[in-house]
């Protein structure tokens, strides 16, 4: 009696656990579904840009519209050259966005360093000067910023792009947080034997760094290689246009052919992604670091 | 001889001078600081300053006119109904993709193959520009060329015009954007949830809370102060809305889908370039802004307070 009623509990006992584990198995299929539709969605748009910018033109406008075409060709990227002042687009987003990104590494891991690392008078005020520099949006002052540019002569260079970019209070919040938190008798023990706070920076400070200041890189990079509305406003001439102030304006313009616009937005965001596949972890840690600025 | 030795030693204590902490700090922010000065302070200032003018961009018949501008303002029906559709966007965009992004990183907090792969896909519209995503989706969403609408026209519905409708338009924009910036809130709320520590999982589990339990009363309550981050960086972005709309609308159907950003933008830098009305716009809506930061900023640190 008693070697029945135990048999029969473990019975309970398996089946029950054999029903827990299915319906785990059932959730995970589950989940796996709900997430790769997800994936679906996003990367839909990218693959239907990148599918279409190798179609002939009258299989891109044809109805119905068809995902897959019989037939493909390179002719919208090589036609979209002709089309598009894209050669140009390209060289000015390069110059601006890689000396901006160079730039703003040097100025704001020194003006990081500093704020987290030496003491002298008005350090707190000038901690907050940063912290409420990151809370103010360009839209607000782009007006004066252009009639100052444009009394200094420098609408429409380079000089013009790069320099009011060349520091900016989240790479400073962000080389700060770095610097803060690395060991403090480095420097001290540096500085005993004799060397210089330049040298104790570039030396010491900087190569141990490498990390912040790759994710601070393709994080100003991303930035300046997109950003539409202040090189919109600081460029006027179409020879001065980056990527995406040249693109906006030309699709503004009444689209007559598609293939080549398609074939641009593919050009325009691939060098991008291609940083994106080797770099990603340091893009992600950018956008991470973004959510700690308290 | 001796000349040479003070010139030596002048320059000696120079650099000793600049050489200590408490002096070199100054040298390493001076080009930051400057700049910011300059390229910022300066034109914040000139925004207020501009604002009290009738100034146009070849600075002909310049005049002050005081809080003319600000008046006018409340006279303008385009500039008021350019501000609700700001604050329409916002209310659209904000809610959606702090929901999808915490939801998404909720459910890719642990670190599978599946999970990361899921994680490096979601995160690779940020990397693309809001004027490309605004390409994209307009041929997309295209009724002429586009595969969605011919679809949904498939599923028995009449064509939806998407951008060039005057109901549809914004919705589809801040979709549109969302789709772009979701995996931002979600690496950032990647990194508070997994920053909680797992014997909170564990004690409740052993007090029977199911998964919807513990995601409600032990995930959400760790996590509320990313949350409000992302709240609250989100409508300050939100509320500065201009790429995706410069680019798939441009403000229309009929002004329907204009933003604040945008009309600021088309006042002070297209025909009649009134800089100094396009600036009191400005300064309204930063004094918007500061006023939705601040206090969103102070309720966080309330209800942060309150939870200790």
């Amino acid at each position: 009696m008693e070697a029945r009623t135990a048999d029969t509990t473990e019975l309970v006992d398996s089946t029950k656990k054999s029903n827990y584990h299915r319906n785990k198995v059932i959730k995970s299929i589950i989940f796996k579904i709900i997430m790769s539709l997800l994936i679906l969605i996003v990367v839909f748009p990218f693959l239907w840009l990148l599918l279409s910018s190798f179609k002939y033109e009258k299989d891109i406008i044809t109805y119905p519209p068809h995902i897959f075409s019989g037939k493909y060709t390179f002719q919208n990227y090589i036609k979209v050259w002709d089309t598009i002042p894209l050669l140009g687009y390209v060289k000015n987003t390069v110059i601006f966005a890689g000396a901006t990104m160079l730039i703003s590494l040097v100025l704001d891991s020194m003006t990081g360093y500093a704020l987290a690392r030496m003491e002298f008078k008005g350090k707190t005020a000038f901690y907050y000067f940063v912290m409420v520099s990151m809370m103010i949006p360009f839209m607000v002052y782009m007006i004066p910023l252009f009639i100052e540019m444009n009394k200094m002569n420098l609408l429409d260079t380079y000089t013009g792009l790069i320099v009011p970019r060349a520091t900016t209070a989240f790479g400073i919040f962000m080389m700060r947080s770095n610097f803060v938190g690395l060991p403090r008798d480095l420097d001290e023990a540096a500085r005993l034997d004799g060397l210089n706070e330049w040298r104790i920076f570039t030396k010491i400070m900087l190569p141990l760094s490498k990390p912040t200041l790759m994710a601070l890189a393709v994080f100003t990079l991303t930035n300046n290689w997109n950003d539409l509305l202040y090189p919109l406003i600081l460029t006027t001439t179409s020879s001065m246009r980056t990527l995406p102030a040249g693109l906006a304006l030309f699709t503004g313009q009444h689209i007559s052919f598609y293939g080549p616009v398609m074939a641009g937005a593919v050009i325009s965001m691939l060098p991008l992604f291609i940083i994106y596949i080797f770099a990603q972890k340091y893009f992600v840690q950018g956008s991470a670091m973004s959510g700690m600025k308290e | 001889m001796e000349e040479i030795d003070t010139s030596v030693n002048k320059k000696r204590s120079f650099f000793r001078f600049w050489n200590q902490p408490k002096h070199a700090a100054y040298l390493f922010m001076a080009p930051s600081i400057i700049i910011l000065l300059f390229f910022m302070v300066i034109p914040l200032i000139g925004t207020l300053g501009l604002s009290f003018f009738n100034i146009n961009i070849f600075f002909t018949g310049t005049k002050f006119v005081g809080l003319d501008n600000f008046v006018q303002f409340f006279h303008d029906q385009r500039a008021i109904n350019s501000m609700w559709h700001t604050v329409y966007f916002t209310l659209l965009e904000t809610p959606t993709q702090v929901i999808v992004g915490t939801v998404a990183a909720a459910a890719l907090s642990r670190t599978t193959l599946f999970n990361r792969f899921s994680r490096s896909v979601f995160y690779v519209p940020v990397i693309c520009s809001l004027t490309t995503s605004g390409i994209i989706f307009s041929m997309l969403l295209d009724p002429n060329i586009g595969w969605i609408p011919y679809v949904l026209h498939q599923f028995g519905m009449s064509t939806p015009q998407f951008f060039r409708d005057a109901t549809l338009a914004m919705p589809s924009i801040a979709v549109m954007t969302v789709w772009k910036n979701f995996g931002v809130t979600m690496t950032i709320m990647l990194t508070a949830i997994q920053a909680i520590s797992p014997s909170l999982y564990e004690s409740a589990e052993m007090d029977g809370a199911n998964k919807k339990q513990q995601f409600f009363h032990v995930t959400i309550p760790q996590i509320i102060p990313s949350l409000g981050f992302c709240v609250m960086t989100n409508l300050i972005g939100s509320m500065q809305v201009f790429d995706q709309i410069y680019v798939t609308t441009a403000g229309g159907p009929e002004f329907k889908t204009e933003s604040a950003v945008q009309y600021i933008y088309s006042r002070g830098f297209s025909a009649p370039y009134q800089l100094g009305y396009a600036s009191a716009v400005a300064t309204i809506l930063f004094v918007i802004i500061a006023v939705l930061s601040v206090s969103s900023n102070l309720y966080m640190s309330h209800k942060e307070k309150q939870m200790r």
